[in-house]
């Protein structure tokens, strides 16, 4: 369904514009958007349990300033991706513990995480000018507020600009999150697992399942993929920045359910996640392509929201109604053979 | 009156107004210039803002709900009234423009989860986009200066010692918790926050109510932008940008539940309070402003988790003293049927 849209997308923006459909552009303005879909797979798996973890936008810009500064601090690049990948992680890890230990609503425990992390991203660099690092270099603590954390090496930048034959690493990474997180969510236990605690959470107690393990470890994951779209965007934009993807949250909600999830929990897919990425990313882009000011973009993504699940309640709806007519109609039949 | 004052106390409401007080007494300690009345009155006046869209939240909060796009409402009325002052327009139809406009996106919002099912995040996430993207469409992405000042003398102008803007704020409140009182309806936002089904079935107009929710939350959102400009005088682009969660942080700090049907406008206030209060302490205790949000943040968390440890320590008690009680008075019929048997 979401592959068609896709298509017929991808088909519309090129007859009107047909410079945006060449394999090359089209591989290269992923690079854009992927990081917004690599957060919304890990998204996806939370959602999946009846869930929501919003605070994974803070999450990309802490992970971004805690790679950036503990590279200026001194670490080798791959010693502070991984400390950068641990720390997100760990958040996740945190936010699924309060979530699993306590019957706060999850919005609000994550809602409490999303202004905590952000804020001790935008902490952090100050806390080591007051310490005395020179960690910024001779533009001080001023110049990094406007450039973020630069200087970062190569190895690094490919990260986000680099290629592998002619797909940009970016996608590389994405294609390679979503095959891992199918793989979860379809061939393994954990997977189950998730899908049970979001059908219903007592049963799923019930019937044995480590529900408390198992949130730790979704909203760990999802601390994870925020973090590696997080140092994506950083490699990407070649600077590390506390506010990376603070704008991002209606994109990534918006990824997963138009991907096919309900916010309820229990349904989902990550393929359809990655799906929808690709179709809001590729439409985002192609208006831009078509001239139109990025000011009315939110308003396509927020109608585009509210109609896809407007348009799945109302088909659910239909069906139903035709389901209960053609069982009425039978019924009427047997009744009418029985009295005939 | 002894019931009413232990109530009180007990209220969750209380708990946060107590830190409140000890927080702002602990910077004390540090710089007294805090304590001066001057500041204290800074602090209110800049908290009107989140204290309003606070107040609409705390409705749409209670019949379940949950409102994200009250900012960019905010920001939206903000930019008609802005407009609406440039052109000449008379301050109070001005105002009553704001107001509308408030009201009528929050009507947009009830209409598609009341009527069309959608679930309450999934639509006001997307009005956000939406009105947000119509709040820079409207001004082409540029601020809007150039409004007549006087509209500041609502915020310089002074009586009593409180601008005038504390003085409506009070008003609304005494408004509010009166109207919450007295008219039977104001009970339905409870009653269906806390049990839908049960609401429907006892012949509450579950949808009307739900409608009037996030109709007052947009309203609200339409006063918070009459005082934002009011207070500064021209429109930014990031108007309420950020403030929806804010408002929700606010909220629950204050002792409204996401599951519904607890909560009063006190919570709203006193939350929005507290946050504010704690971004000006910052500033006393010379701690950069970029930790702000770390610590509302670590505030929130901390006052969740405890009431959820305060509620299941109360719960533990009360049921140690059922099973004590159960305990005692099958002792006493055993005794009782021992003695029945023994002759």
């Amino acid at each position: 369904m979401l592959a068609v849209v896709l298509v017929v997308e991808l088909g519309v923006l090129g007859t009107i514009n047909p410079v945006f459909l060449n394999y090359q552009n089209l591989l290269f303005s992923t690079s854009d958007f992927v990081p917004v879909i690599i957060a919304a797979i890990g998204l996806t798996l939370v959602i999946m349990t009846g869930g929501i973890d919003i605070s994974g936008v803070s999450v990309m810009g802490l992970s971004s300033i805690v790679l950036g500064l503990s590279f200026v601090a001194g670490a080798p690049i791959g010693f502070a991706v991984l400390i950068a990948l641990g720390t997100g992680t760990a958040a996740g890890a945190f936010n699924g513990t309060v979530v699993a230990r306590t019957d706060i609503n999850p919005l609000v425990v994550t809602l409490a995480m999303l202004f905590f992390y952000s804020g001790v991203a935008a902490g952090l660099p100050t806390l080591l000018d007051v310490l005395g690092f020179k960690a910024y270099g001779a533009g001080g603590f001023e110049a990094y507020q406007y450039e973020g954390i630069t200087g970062l090496p190569d190895s690094f930048i490919w990260l986000g600009n680099g290629m592998i034959g002619p797909v940009p690493m970016p996608l590389v990474l994405t294609i390679l999150i979503t095959i891992a997180a199918s793989w979860l969510m379809l061939f393994t236990r954990f997977g189950r697992f998730l899908k049970l605690i979001g059908v219903n959470k007592d049963a799923a107690i019930y019937s044995g399942v480590p529900v408390g393990r198992t949130l730790v470890r979704v909203y760990a994951i999802n601390g994870f993929t925020a973090a590696v779209a997080g140092l994506v965007l950083t490699a990407y934009f070649t600077s590390a920045r506390s506010d990376l993807g603070s704008e991002a949250l209606l994109n990534i909600i918006t990824a997963v359910v138009l991907g096919g999830s309900s916010i309820y929990g229990g349904q989902g897919s990550v393929l359809g996640t990655f799906l929808a990425g690709l179709v809001l990313g590729y439409l985002r882009q192609g208006l831009l392509a078509l001239g139109i000011t990025s000011n009315i973009i939110p308003i396509i993504v927020g109608g585009l929201l509210i109609s896809s699940v407007g348009f799945k309640i109302l088909s659910g709806y239909l069906n139903e109604k035709r389901a209960n007519q053609r069982a009425y109609s039978r019924e009427r039949l047997t009744v009418n053979k029985s009295e005939g | 009156m002894k019931q009413l004052l232990g109530q009180i106390i007990r209220s969750r409401e209380f708990l946060v107004l107590v830190l409140l007080a000890l927080m702002v007494l602990a910077v004390s300690t540090v710089n007294s210039a805090v304590l001066k009345p001057v500041t204290l009155i800074n602090i209110i006046n800049s908290s009107l803002f989140l204290m309003l869209i606070a107040t609409g939240q705390m409705f749409v909060i209670l019949t379940r709900g949950i409102d994200v796009s009250v900012g960019a409402t905010a920001g939206l009325s903000a930019v008609v009234f802005g407009f609406a002052l440039n052109a000449g327009i008379p301050l109070p139809i001005a105002m009553l423009t704001a107001l509308l406009t408030g009201a009528a996106a929050g009507a947009v919002n009830a209409v598609g989860i009341v009527f069309g099912k959608i679930p309450p995040i999934i639509m006001t996430l997307g009005t956000l986009g939406i009105y947000r993207g119509l709040m820079r469409m409207l001004t082409g992405g540029s601020w809007i200066e150039s409004i007549p000042q006087s509209i500041k003398s609502f915020a310089v102008t002074r009586f009593l010692f409180l601008p005038l803007m504390v003085w409506a704020m009070i008003g609304v409140v005494i408004l509010v918790v009166v109207l919450m009182r007295r008219i039977k309806a104001a009970r339905f936002f409870y009653a269906v926050g806390d049990n839908r089904e049960g609401a429907y079935l006892l012949g509450i107009p579950v949808r009307s109510t739900e409608f009037m929710a996030y109709t007052l939350a947009g309203l609200f959102s339409g006063a918070a932008a009459i005082v934002f400009v009011g207070q500064i005088g021209f429109v930014p682009m990031q108007t309420g940008s950020g403030q929806e969660l804010k408002a929700i942080a606010a909220v629950v700090l204050g002792g409204v539940s996401l599951m519904g049907g607890v909560g009063t406008v006190f919570s709203a206030v006193i939350g929005a309070l507290f946050l504010t209060t704690v971004d000006s302490m910052m500033i006393f205790l010379k701690i950069p402003g970029s930790w702000n949000d770390a610590v509302a943040g670590a505030v929130l968390l901390i006052v969740v988790v405890s009431d959820y440890m305060i509620r299941r320590t109360v719960r533990a008690r009360q049921l140690n003293a059922r099973a004590k009680e159960i305990a005692i008075s099958e002792q006493t019929t055993s005794n009782h049927q021992t003695t029945k048997v023994s002759p």
